[in-house]
């Protein structure tokens, strides 16, 4: 027998949590699984870093005297790739309850608290929603009520494209982010107590309908705070297209959460290398949907080359903003696809990290594409306002997980039927 | 099998050489537990066989990662470049054709293909490489004879060594899986019953299936090289014949049997009538008229609709200005300057702020425009009077403005 051996003998239930009280769980998989002191220094931390990043990008933004303009522009490019972690997250916790996933209940507490930010985002949303419900047109002109009319387009999509409606739509999507957040995590957290099936069973049940009804409210959220900003354009593939961005964001936030988890000495023994090798191969996955998506949504406009449409991408492939598109191709694609194509690499806990590193950034500089060129400046604007949003929005929803972390006892569901296939899951 | 065959093959089985010595485990733990101490015993053409997946056997085996991911980057990039190459002869070398205005070669139109390319070099390398790796398919093997080992697809674990291993020594390889404690420990005989040909059921489907294959092919060779006064075959009939009368057909209705009909004599179609030849010929008395006709509005609203329809109608080749740069006369130069446009005759057109056009009375031009001139067709059953007016007046307009330059 030699050292590398792990010696994991298949349907080995000793790890299996039976019947018995949590405390003795615990004491089973020999494995940390509380939050402990790092969760809250953490959250307390995050809190401090979100004030001091968002404080200065609103000090500057005044400095810049344009009405808040660039600082809007700026806080809605970090605002959705925040948002793109929390509703990825979402969906990766309803996906794995939709298929009954077993590999994955390891993670799933990490993902619930991840999934459970969904409420803060909401709040960290009003600086966006709150102008234009009062019909001030810093981000989108069709929330002021003259441009409307003044013009032939807007004044046909008024009857979707309003501030009363879309202020309607807004609490709409939250308060279904919320709910459905936070039934996952209670009712996860009530197996932690009871134990048994049925739980798992009512979950994936709710899973389904939850699926469908979210597809529809991040489809139409994507519309509503992207895709309006120039509101005479239209995509319909716009919605799947910020979904890849949500997958490959939270995905690689699990990662660099387990991996940071490991470092604090908790779940080192439940989490594997086997769990973070199929986290990498989802963003691995994501990333080329991404690029799928993409070109998809970009060749069915160029063909048909019909001025209405293709005015988006005139604006994003002109002078400097070419630049930025020729970068988007190369390191939201082709780097990151030969990058994360070998198995070595997602089995390394370092590349992995730094690929998952790799991808919030490029997710970043996506979300900097599709709002920024709105903007309309000269050149490429970005310094200090927003790199604060970004460092801000980066910190808010850091501790707002962390917050949630506290929370909750277990860092793993320790009662699920499924733990002990998690526990012994391997990739071949 | 009769009693009879059976005597048969159990003297052929006695004659046979060792294929290998196989041992039976009833768990899959004492299986790895074995299959480690053959790793470590170094030998190298063996197997285990089993029910189900068993995670860990590949490790307990020694088995190294194998080299088919990179036979599959390698198949994948060939893909790639295939599909590149592909659609780069095809579409710009071999028959280049505009295709809704793009370019002949674009990247753009081409990712599909080399998307579905490599996903398909890589797909057919995966299946097909793991088959040749894996030495299948493999229609019989020696322990295919064993009654026993038909249990390594229900509730037993199976290991066998190959005689053929170097390693292999009958008397110390059986020690060395007597000490695995196997619940039998057998040997393999190799396989002298079952017949190497391939079974006639199949080699008879093989010769009816490439015949039937071969039944296209033939017809279109046939077609290639013998000519025809058939029509071709008609199957999708879509619109393509319609009972209707084309002018200059025959129609057996009338008695002159025409199937256009001329006009009843001595009457005009409605809106046919042309009695002012000033507003419609561009003509006074015979001679181009130098002033605009009572009709057209000398208006700011004219010379907008003038300005609209030059932009449809004539920028194309004379550019936005006049100066007879439009994007086709662009792209002609290109093409020359290229070598590309080689066997293309091509006349640039006519910059329309030269001084012989300035002069040019307006009823020429408009007469120009009507009827075309050299090379450039008539626009008169495109454009209306009216609006070939509001175009003259508009071109006047930029002659003026670069006159004044």
């Amino acid at each position: 027998m030699t050292s590398k051996d792990k010696d994991r003998t298949p349907h080995s239930s000793s790890a299996s949590p039976k019947g018995e009280g949590s405390e003795s769980d615990v004491h089973v998989l020999g494995d940390e699984i509380r939050p402990g002191p790092a969760v809250s220094s953490l959250a307390t931390k995050a809190a401090g870093v979100a004030v001091l990043g968002l404080g200065a990008s609103v000090v500057l933004g005044m400095l810049e005297n344009d009405g808040f303009r660039r600082f809007s522009y700026a806080y809605l490019t970090a605002y959705m790739w925040g948002l793109a972690i929390g509703l990825g997250a979402l969906f990766w916790v309803t996906l794995q309850h939709l298929v009954n996933a077993k590999w994955s209940i390891v993670l799933r507490r990490v993902g619930e608290i991840l999934a459970g930010t969904a409420p803060v985002l909401g709040v960290l949303a009003l600086p966006i929603v709150i102008p234009a419900f009062l019909g001030h047109d810093i981000l989108y002109p069709w929330a002021n009520h003259d441009r409307v009319h003044a013009d032939h387009l807007l004044h046909h999509k008024a009857p979707y494209l309003n501030p009363t409606f879309f202020l309607i739509r807004f609490v709409v999507y939250f308060a279904f982010f919320t709910l459905l957040g936070r039934f996952f995590l209670k009712q996860s957290l009530a197996q932690d107590k009871s134990g048994g099936v049925e739980i798992a069973k009512r979950m994936q049940r709710v899973a389904g309908p939850a699926m469908i009804l979210f597809g529809l409210a991040l489809t139409f959220c994507a519309i509503d705070l992207l895709m309006s900003l120039e509101p005479s354009w239209f995509s319909t593939i716009f919605g799947v297209y910020y979904f890849a961005s949500c997958v490959l964001a939270a995905n690689s936030c699990l990662a660099l959460a387990a991996m940071w988890l490991h470092k604090q000495g908790r779940l080192t023994r439940s989490i594997t290398v086997e769990h973070l090798h199929d986290l990498g191969k989802m963003m691995f996955a994501f990333t080329v949907f991404w690029a799928y998506i993409g070109f998809s949504q970009f060749m069915l406009i160029w063909y048909a080359n019909v001025p209405e449409e293709t005015f988006w991408y005139k604006e994003r492939f002109a002078g400097d903003w070419a630049t930025v598109s020729t970068a988007l191709l190369v390191l939201h694609f082709v780097v990151p696809f030969f990058g994360m194509l070998s198995r070595h690499v997602k089995r390394h806990k370092k590349a992995l990290a730094f690929w998952a590193f790799w991808s919030l950034a490029v997710v970043y500089l996506d979300m900097y594409w599709l709002v920024m060129p709105a903007f309309g400046a000269e050149g490429l604007p970005f310094g200090p306002i927003e790199i604060g949003a970004l460092v801000g929005i980066a910190g808010a929803v850091m501790a707002a997980a962390a917050f949630g972390a506290r929370k909750v006892k277990n860092l793993i569901p320790v009662k699920d039927p499924r733990l002990p296939a998690s526990l012994a899951f391997e990739n071949i | 099998m009769s009693d009879e065959h059976k005597k048969e093959s159990a003297a052929a089985e006695k004659k046979a050489p060792l294929h290998g010595l196989l041992a039976e485990y009833e768990t899959p733990w004492q299986l790895l537990e074995a299959a480690k101490k053959v790793r470590d015993a170094k030998y190298e053409r063996w197997d285990t066989f089993t029910p189900f997946p068993i995670h860990g056997i590949e490790r307990a085996m020694g088995i190294r990662m194998t080299a088919l991911p990179w036979f599959v980057l390698a198949a994948g990039l060939t893909g790639l470049t295939t599909a590149i190459l592909l659609q780069w002869w095809t579409n710009a070398v071999d028959y280049p054709w505009i295709v809704s205005g793009k370019p002949f070669w674009s990247i753009a139109a081409n990712v599909p293909i080399m998307f579905e390319l490599t996903v398909l070099f890589s797909g057919i390398t995966t299946l097909v490489g793991m088959l040749m790796l894996n030495g299948l398919p493999l229609p019989s093997h020696p322990l295919d004879l064993k009654e026993r080992f038909a249990r390594a697809t229900n509730d037993r674990f199976f290991l066998l060594i190959q005689a053929s291993d170097p390693k292999f020594d009958e008397v110390r390889t059986r020690a060395l899986l007597d000490e695995t404690r196997p619940v039998v420990l057998d040997e393999v005989l190799e396989d002298r019953v079952t017949s190497d040909r391939m079974p006639r059921g199949i080699i008879y489907a093989i010769i009816v299936l490439a015949t039937a294959g071969a039944i296209p092919l033939a017809l279109a060779a046939k077609a290639r090289f013998t000519k025809s006064r058939d029509t071709r075959l008609h199957i999708i009939q879509d619109m393509d014949a319609q009972p209707k009368y084309k002018a200059q057909r025959q129609n057996p209705v009338f008695a002159d049997l025409r199937a256009h009909r001329p006009d009843v004599e001595g009457t005009v179609a409605v809106g046919e009538l042309r009695d002012d030849d000033h507003f419609y010929t561009g003509k006074v008395n015979g001679d181009y008229a130098r002033t605009f006709p009572s009709q057209v509005a000398l208006t700011d609203a004219t010379m907008e609709r003038g300005r609209e329809r030059f932009g449809i109608y004539c920028a194309p080749c004379h550019g936005l200005a006049g100066d007879g740069d439009g994007m086709i006369a662009k792209r002609a130069e290109y093409l020359a300057s290229t070598g590309r446009g080689r066997g293309m005759g091509w006349v640039p057109p006519t910059n329309l702020n030269q001084d012989y056009l300035r002069q040019q009375p307006v009823g020429q031009l408009f007469e120009s425009i009507t009827n075309g001139v050299r090379n450039m067709p008539a626009y008169g059953p495109q454009i209306s009077t009216e609006d070939r007016w509001a175009i003259v007046m508009y071109l006047r307009a930029l002659q003026h403005k670069s006159a004044a330059k």
